[in-house]
């Protein structure tokens, strides 16, 4: 038989050029965005935006919805959404708040602890219970609001006892500040954890295709499950990083916060449909957001100004997405 | 046939950036013929329909309809010059009714308001012109069978008052009684004068249904005009540029144990008790006609889905039920019916594609081991002679057969003892599919159990050391491989009272 003949016949469709991944060429573009910011920044207030004091500062600022965005990775990864992070991290900072007179490590343990007890309810409604994300999350954006305010009574705590809290927020090592170092690690930890390990694999194989990922094996209600308790422990740990800074744990913190993380995320190339996430371009997208929201500020433009850019940016983002497909 | 032509296509050419699609296609199609189309995958066939329709500009060449050119680009033009095409894939909108999807986009309206009952009416006329006046015009699409939405589908380019309808592999999706209704109605529109081009992988329709032949291959027409009664040993060897020797392999012998024991699996409402062995070194085939519950019967096999009642056991081991996860740790494989729905990741590498069911294989530590994982891929996807043997592909840009192959490695790497393949030749063309039957009857001889779902009795009864039909949701017939023939088993397919029922479901 001369099966080797038809192989070669059906080889006609090789001359394909190597395909460029959508994903890297999105994280190029962003990386020549946050270039031009960075020039242009350099430009526009040569004295006070391009120096290392200013840049961590950013680092800093960028850490709290940093932190949130990449949770949202995951989750967006399986095609789902998380709309109920902002009220997470107050929840989980309120519940740390309780525990105020038992130090530190109580307040961090009890704002992981609630990030891990929300998200496993979405996690439950969602992978077991087959409510849609939207829904199960948008039910937690608002149940956590309430949680929030009423463990506390809607008064917030001082935290100013605290200082390991409080080093989250305002500490530094070796002049970097900490909450910079949290994000940057979460981020390193993410990466390897979506790109080099099986547990990413089958985070993004069920968001690409659940079906074919379950007859290969993958156990997606397990995968759709382990995600929105992922953004649960980074909504804890973006509560950690605020109340330091605000040596506070205050019930309203966090609003609309899961729109921020959103936006990075999809900025950053990942796909709203799932099968599609990248952890550096959330990276670039947090960052991007970030600087522009220090030049602005530093060039005293007003919130207003910041808002419509931050809109024009996504949908920029989106379009060129839109036109590489 | 003195007519003028409905269709002259001269020298048509089209190139992509790095791909020349079509270099040099002539043929023609006239009245009241069926014009069938004929090549391997990749051959430029739906390159060559793009253009006809209007989908796609082509680069040279001219595409005249009725003696006049063609406006390029431009499908609603094609449209209005009464050309009309029915893909693969149904394009119907499932949630609208029949009425609705016939009129959809040129809606008859009263003023502003839609005059729904005009619609109705009209499409009561165009079913009834196709012989298909039991399909009710407010049924919505999703409740109807996949013949009636074909037959839909016709309507709808009729209401069109299409000249010319392309029909691209319209019986893939039908079984051998559904086919016979198609070819019904496309009879009826030769009769109307409709001239049909009329794609297919299933040479033995070409005499049943089709005029003419022309065979495409490498973007060229190697052979136009052909007679519809040309061996088909000859379209085989236009379509693959040289001679077949042998469409399908020897056939194997249960060399061992029992690897499979399916006992008294059932799953309401499409799959009544059924019980089944297969052997080590067998290919156990499953045939019946579509909706007979074959493809739900592998889906409650492998635990996609939870049976009512029953056990499986693979190699003696009793399987926990609905959880496919189980059955691969057993040593289950399952080559879906939808490759490209259900089997794999389309945008991820071949590699990945090779690996996914069998990751802890490549563990380094709590990593993945990417070296090993590429070189373990490659070598299966080479034993499997996949095109091409790079892992790094892009698994969406493969054709048909390598695609499935990539399946097939899967399963290999992961070293299964039990493979369920379900339709694992649908949509290949024909030189390859003689490769694929080859690497079952390979699997089978190298000790695997393998089960193969098909609805081409032909193939079943081509390489399959035994066959069994469902009908109804439970098997009806057990034949063996040497006595098996296609009109036995369509025989025992197809009850001798059973009426095509329109609705989906009904019949049960």
């Amino acid at each position: 038989m001369s099966t080797t003949d038809a192989a070669s016949g059906e080889g006609r469709s090789l001359p394909i050029p190597k395909p460029r991944g959508r994903i890297q060429l999105q994280e190029y573009a962003l990386v020549g965005v946050v270039a031009l910011i960075l020039i242009g920044g350099a430009i526009l207030e040569p004295d006070s935006f391009l120096t290392t004091d200013n840049m961590l500062n950013v680092l800093r600022q960028a850490s709290v919805v940093g932190v949130l965005a990449i949770g949202m990775t995951f989750v967006i990864a399986t095609g789902g959404i998380d709309l109920s992070v902002g009220s997470m991290v107050a929840a989980a900072a309120v519940a740390g708040g309780q525990l105020v007179d038992s130090g530190s490590a109580a307040f961090v343990l009890g704002a992981l602890a609630m990030g891990i007890v929300l998200g496993g309810i979405n996690a439950s409604a969602i992978a077991y219970g087959r409510v849609v994300p939207f829904i199960a999350t948008l039910a937690m954006f608002t149940m956590a609001r309430g949680l929030a305010l009423w463990l506390s009574d809607k008064t917030p705590v001082s935290l100013f006892s605290l200082d390991g809290v409080r080093w989250f927020g305002n500490g530094e090592v070796i002049g970097i500040p900490s909450a910079a170092i949290v994000f940057l690690a979460v981020t390193v930890f993410a990466w390897v954890l979506l790109n080099r390990t099986r547990y990413g694999r089958y985070v993004v194989a069920t968001g690409g295709n659940r079906e074919a990922a379950r007859i290969a094996g993958v156990k997606v209600r397990w995968i759709v499950f382990s995600v929105y308790v992922i953004s649960g422990i980074c909504a804890g740990l973006a509560a950690i990083l605020v109340s330091g800074r605000l040596a506070s744990a205050s019930p309203i913190i966090g609003n609309l916060y899961e729109l921020d993380a959103i936006a990075a995320v999809v900025i950053g190339g990942s796909a709203l449909a799932g099968g599609r996430a990248t952890i550096v371009g959330t990276f670039l997208g947090v960052i991007t957001f970030a600087l522009i929201f220090n030049l602005l500020t530093l060039m005293d433009l007003a919130v207003e100004i910041q808002q419509i850019t931050k809109g024009l940016i996504i949908l920029a983002a989106v379009l060129v997405q839109r036109r590489e497909r | 046939m003195t007519d003028a032509p409905i269709l002259e296509v001269r020298g048509l050419e089209k190139v992509y950036p790095g791909v020349r699609a079509l270099q040099g296609v002539d043929f023609d199609v006239l009245p009241g013929e069926v014009h069938c189309l004929l090549g391997p995958n990749g051959a430029g066939k739906s390159t060559l329909i793009k253009c006809v329709s209007g989908v796609v500009e082509p680069t040279r060449g001219e595409i005249l309809v009725g003696g006049e050119p063609l406006p390029v680009g431009a499908p609603s033009a094609s449209l209005k010059r009464g050309v009309a095409t029915i893909y693969q894939e149904l394009d119907l909108v499932e949630d609208l009714t029949v009425a609705q999807s016939v009129f959809l986009g040129h809606e008859l309206r009263r003023g502003p308001l839609l005059d729904r009952e005009a619609m109705r009416r009209e499409t009561i006329a165009l079913l009834e012109r196709l012989d298909h006046p039991t399909i009710p015009p407010n049924a919505h699409v999703r409740a109807l069978r996949p013949a009636a939405q074909q037959v839909v589908s016709i309507a709808r380019a009729l209401s069109h008052d299409a000249r010319l309808l392309i029909m691209d592999e319209p019986s893939a999706i039908l079984d051998d009684e559904e086919v016979e209704t198609l070819f019904g109605v496309v009879r009826r529109l030769k009769e109307a004068g409709v001239g049909v081009i009329y794609i297919s992988h299933r040479l033995d329709e070409i005499p049943r249904i089709g005029d003419r032949v022309t065979v495409l291959s490498d973007g060229r027409t190697v052979a136009t005009g052909l007679p519809a009664d040309t061996p088909q040993g000859t379209l085989v060897e236009h379509m693959v540029g040289r001679k077949v020797d042998q469409l399908y392999p020897a056939r194997s012998a249960a060399t061992g144990d029992v690897v499979l024991s399916v006992r008294g699996v059932s799953g309401a409402p499409m799959v009544k008790e059924t019980s089944f062995d297969v052997r080590a070194g067998e290919v156990v085939g499953i045939g019946g006609l579509v909706g007979a519950g074959r493809t739900e019967l592998l889906r409650l096999v492998y635990g996609l889905d939870k049976p009512d009642t029953g056990e499986v056991y693979v190699g003696g081991k009793r399987l926990p039920a609905g959880r496919p996860a189980a059955a691969i740790a057993a040593g289950l494989g399952l080559a879906p019916e939808d490759r490209k729905s259900q089997g794999l990741l389309l945008d991820w590498s071949l590699t990945k594609n090779v690996s996914l069911a069998d990751l802890g294989r490549f563990r380094k530590g709590p990593l993945i081991d990417g070296r090993g994982e590429r070189g373990a891929a490659l070598e299966q996807l080479r034993a499997l002679k996949t095109v091409p043997d790079d892992g790094e592909r892009i698994t969406r840009e493969l054709s048909g057969g390598n695609q499935q192959k990539v399946v097939l490695a899967r399963w290999l790497l992961r070293e299964c003892k039990v493979l369920l393949l379900d339709e694992p030749t649908r949509g290949v063309d024909v030189g390859a599919k003689s490769e694929i039957y080859k690497v079952i009857a390979d699997l089978a001889r190298e000790g695997l159990g393998v089960v193969v779902v098909s609805s081409e009795l032909s193939e079943l009864a081509g390489f399959c050391t035994r066959v069994l039909v469902m009908r109804e949701g439970a098997v009806v017939a057990e034949v063996g491989g040497e006595e098996a023939t296609e009109l036995e088993l369509l025989r025992h397919a197809v009850a001798p009272t059973d009426t095509q029922p329109v609705i989906a479901g009904e019949e049960i």
